[in-house]
């Protein structure tokens, strides 16, 4: 049967080539991107991870009490650009690097260079430039706004902050979407007043935030294990695979309930939780696409020709093993979103700080149901797992040759 | 005439595209013959067996011309055989007639029988499918009868045996047997040897020849190997392109070939090429100096008593219960400058020697040496140096290349390490020379391997052992997976530059007439041990051990 593939890979290479030579021209992780985006579950996943990033950036820009601008006898001035934080600062820096990158064509390990370079140079200079004022008074532009202080006030597009409760109008408390007439609230009030929408969009920095550092946390502890254990085998994957083995034991959700009741709850020492107990599943396939690896003959060229281990292990496997890793990782993404949703449900997230899972706790916790706390949230939850679950399966079609061939 | 097909045409779709395999092929296949197909790989020869037996998925092809005829449906009045087009018949009558009045054997023994039912089981299935009223007493004797048929020692036993714990050989057994359990009128057999051990294989195709000639049947024998056209066939056809060039009896095709095509093919073979050699010696005696080996001189490579055994370990602790003895106590010294040939069948270790020699496995016991050096317990930084006076080129032309990085970056990266050249451009100039030595285009640097045919990724590793500028080359079987006239102009250049460079060379291989013609000296191996070992032509002609005279004389030759 091997005789059959032959003859149709030999003879349609012939037949276009040049379709074949423009194909030549991408690289192997091009062209399974390229297939795995053709699809469409794939493509509706990247665009709401699109819009979702998007919208993590510029939550300051699209959600603030703060006005964008204002003209307070005729000295124009910015209280949102006062407002902004060492974080918000970083991330448009990071996001704008990324976006620039995109469109340069230079190495990919480049980027990645120039990317981290970026990313603390701005945060050593955030931490010396911005200082945002200690003390936050929402009300105030409000309150200004109607004395006719102002000239002229650009708002934002959604004029609440995500912890701006209100004070000035009463007690308002829970209001459903668009039920006030004096103010528009799309996704209403949660029990304290504050914008559900508003709450709902810097949540995303969270959702985003703790999926992919808990997952590039496990993803570079997993890589180096897995790759190590699959080279050498023998002792090192023995010690390497007991010492898996009792980190899988640990039972991640546990682990983060025990810590949250002990220390602080901090969304960094989630993160790390997360990624410390996620490791072992990707240094598993890792660990099985080296010991394939090691095998092959470009490998034993490579160690033939005294290569260094260093070479061998990230420049001649690691590029060949990677794919099954992308795919695990998108799907542990969505898991690390989901483990940080469902601990603040269980009101042991985050104390002050608005996240998808506390709303949803929020919503349950009230005498009344109110769907508005529950649907939104929950809404976003489910599309953001959902999607990166999209892309996971696609990304795994597109690597899978067995597939491919049956297409074919 | 059995089967006769008319201008047939099997088109692929692969993606948008439509590619040709088979283009307007006529031949027919008369009771009692064998008719090869022979060419090389994209020749259409498997995709026009397929065609007959229609066994490709109707989604991904289409027969936009042609018929094939098969005579072989059921009795009719006047007691001859209804005639069938295959290409048109209805899925129900296809089924009872594939199987029963047509059969198959595949190339791969070793994953064409379902692992989960036993020998018999297999067997039986095809029985009662195709006689419905035949009882289980009935079937199951008869599947031993044709166990007996095909040779298989003590066949009560290994009725009812699992497919695992059969040999290679013996599976292919199995799978005649199958084939056979209907008597076919048409034998389809589609490279049935090519991944059998040579021995093996004389045995199989002993075995196929009888059967056919007792029971009559017609085998349509698709093969690369001219060697087993010349012991099988009574007609030959030569395929190119998805059509036949030509066709004719065998001895006229194999000794006034009329076509360029099978003269080329027939040219290309080793056995002509070492003819076409010694008569050039003859006229010319000076060349013969070039391959004269400096024996006076210490070996460059010094093996003694090389033992690599793997650990087999069992049980719940891991206890090693017994050792594979890959590599059992072989004594071999290379001396500087010579071409020896490791000739062995497989798993007879010749692999793990040469990997070994090279410390890309690591040896129980026994010293190496390089130029006297021991290099057998040193670390792994230690062995730099060595590296690169020690290279080795793979068989397989698809994983010998890190199908992530470019020509370049697999060129100059060993010569970065190594220190050569002082520059990355300066690097690239000398990669550029070495590729342009290996008859490839100096821009394929930019390329990945992933864009070129088997020969040229084989030139490329060629190339990568060269950048290094080696003392010692060990070529691990580097053109088995080559179609002959590829391996020819491979195994050419390797001539070439080993007398160009002075390079010495451990050319392991299978294939005796490969031996014949590249190499002065070979040894033989067989079960981790080296039986015998002396000069090339001396061996040929006059083995000495029973083994080497079992391999030698199960060689399918081609006489010229």
């Amino acid at each position: 049967m091997s005789h059959k593939a032959e003859a149709v890979v030999t003879e349609s290479s012939l037949a276009d080539e040049r379709q074949s030579e423009r194909a030549a021209n991408r690289s192997y992780a091009a062209q399974v991107l390229r297939e795995a985006f053709t699809q469409w579950g794939a493509r509706f996943g990247l665009f709401w991870i699109a819009i979702l990033a998007v919208v993590a950036v510029f939550a300051p820009f699209l959600a603030n009490s703060h006005p964008l601008l204002l003209s307070e006898g005729s000295v124009i001035s910015s209280p949102m650009l006062r407002y902004l934080t060492v974080g918000d600062v970083v991330m448009l820096a990071v996001f704008v690097t990324v976006v620039v990158l995109m469109f340069i064509r230079i190495r990919f390990y480049k980027k990645v260079i120039m990317l981290l370079v970026t990313g603390t140079l701005t945060t050593i200079i955030a931490f010396i430039v911005v200082s945002p004022p200690q003390l936050t008074v929402y009300d105030q532009y409000r309150v200004k706004q109607a004395a006719g202080a102002y000239d002229w006030v650009i708002h934002a597009p959604i004029p609440y902050s995500p912890k701006d409760y209100i004070r000035d109008a009463g007690d308002t408390g829970l209001e459903a979407p668009l039920a006030s007439t004096e103010r528009t609230h799309w996704f209403g009030t949660e029990e304290n007043g504050s914008d559900v929408l508003s709450r709902m969009i810097h949540a995303s920095r969270i959702a985003l935030g703790i999926g992919f550092v808990a997952t590039g946390i496990a993803l570079l502890i997993g890589i180096i294990m897995g790759g190590l254990m699959g080279f050498f085998s023998g002792i090192v994957d023995m010690i390497g695979m007991r010492l898996m083995e009792i980190f899988e034991a640990v039972p991640t959700l546990f682990l983060l309930l025990t810590f949250v009741a002990f220390f602080d709850r901090s969304l960094y020492v989630m993160m790390v939780i997360i990624g410390i107990t996620s490791w072992p599943g990707y240094a598993r396939f890792v660990r099985a696409e080296f010991l394939r690896l090691r095998q092959q003959e470009f490998v034993q060229a490579a160690t033939a020709c005294g290569l260094p281990l260093r070479s061998i292990l990230f420049r001649h496997m690691l590029p060949n093993g990677i794919a099954p890793i992308l795919v695990a990782a998108s799907f542990g993404v969505a898991s690390a979103i989901l483990a940080e949703a469902t601990l603040s449900f269980l009101g042991l997230g985050l104390v002050d700080d608005p996240s998808w899972g506390q709303m949803l706790n929020q919503a349950v916790q009230s005498s009344t149901f109110n769907w508005w706390m529950a649907l939104f949230p929950g809404g976003a939850i489910f599309l953001t797992v959902f999607a990166y679950n999209l892309m996971g399966e696609s990304l795994r079609d597109a690597i899978d040759p067995n597939l491919k061939k049956s297409a074919g | 005439m059995l089967l006769q097909v008319d201008n047939l045409k099997t088109y692929l779709r692969v993606g948008k595209n439509r590619v040709k395999a088979v283009d307007g092929i006529s031949f027919n296949i008369d009771k009692g013959e064998i008719f090869c197909l022979v060419g090389e790989s994209g020749s259409g020869k498997s995709i026009t067996a397929l065609s007959v037996i229609q066994l490709i998925p109707k989604e991904i092809c289409s027969h936009p011309d042609g018929r094939i005829i098969f005579r072989g449906g059921n009795l009719d009045e006047n007691g001859t055989r209804e005639a069938l087009d295959m290409l048109t018949l209805d899925e129900e009558k296809k089924r009872q007639v594939c199987g029963a009045r047509i059969a198959m054997i595949f190339q791969e023994p070793m994953t064409s029988l379902n692992p989960v039912f036993t020998v018999g089981d297999q067997i039986i299935e095809v029985l009662q499918i195709h006689r419905p009223d035949m009882s289980d007493a009935e079937a199951r004797k008869r599947a031993i009868a044709a166990l007996e048929q095909v040779q298989i020692p003590e066949p009560e036993v290994r009725v009812d045996e699992f497919p695992h714990r059969l040999s290679g050989g013996q599976r292919q057994r199995v799978m005649i047997a199958i084939a056979m359990a209907c008597e076919p009128d048409l034998l389809i057999a589609d490279e049935p040897t090519t991944a059998l051990d040579v021995t093996v294989q004389a045995e199989i195709l002993r075995l196929m020849k009888a059967l056919q000639e007792r029971n009559g049947m017609s085998i349509l024998f698709i093969t690369h190997d001219f060697g087993v056209v010349a012991k099988m066939a009574d007609r030959v056809a030569v395929m190119r392109k998805g059509k036949i060039v030509e066709e004719g009896a065998l001895q006229q095709v194999l000794h006034q070939p009329e076509h360029d095509y099978t003269r080329q093919l027939l040219a290309a073979l080793p056995e002509n090429l070492k003819r076409q050699r010694d008569l050039q010696l003859v006229e010319n005696p000076s060349l013969a100096k070039l391959t004269e080996v400096a024996s006076a001189q210490p070996p460059l490579i010094d093996v003694q008593q090389l033992e690599v055994y793997f650990p087999v370990k069992k049980g719940l602790f891991r206890r090693t219960v017994d050792h594979v003895k890959a590599v059992d106590g072989v004594d071999l010294e290379i001396p500087r400058g010579q071409l020896l040939a490791l000739v062995g069948e497989s798993g007879c270790g010749k692999t793990t020697l040469g990997r070994a020699i090279l410390r890309l496995v690591d040896s129980t016991a026994g010293t190496i040496s390089f130029n006297q050096q021991a290099i057998t317990r040193l670390p792994r930084k230690a062995m730099i140096p060595f590296r690169r006076n020690m290279q080795i080129i793979f068989q397989d032309p698809m994983s010998s290349l890190n199908p992530r990085m470019t020509i370049v970056s697999t060129l100059i990266e060993p010569m970065a390490v190594h220190g050569i050249g002082e520059s990355k451009e300066e690097r690239i100039e000398i990669a550029r020379k070495i590729l342009q030595r290996v008859q490839l285009d100096g821009d394929h640097l930019w390329r990945y391997p992933h864009e070129f045919s088997g020969g040229q990724r084989q030139r490329i590793g060629l190339a990568r052992a060269l950048v290094l500028d080696p003392a010692f080359i060990v070529c691990d079987e580097v053109t088995s997976a080559l179609d002959v006239s590829v391996q020819a102009e491979v195994l050419q250049l390797l001539m070439e530059l080993r007398a160009e460079k002075g390079l010495t060379l451990l050319f392991i291989t299978h294939d005796i007439s490969v031996v014949e013609y590249i190499s002065d000296e070979m040894a033989v191996m067989h079960g981790g041990k080296i039986v015998e070992r002396g000069p090339t032509a001396d061996i040929c002609r006059n083995p000495q051990q029973q083994y080497t005279q079992n391999l030698l004389s199960a060689v399918p030759r081609l006489i010229l």
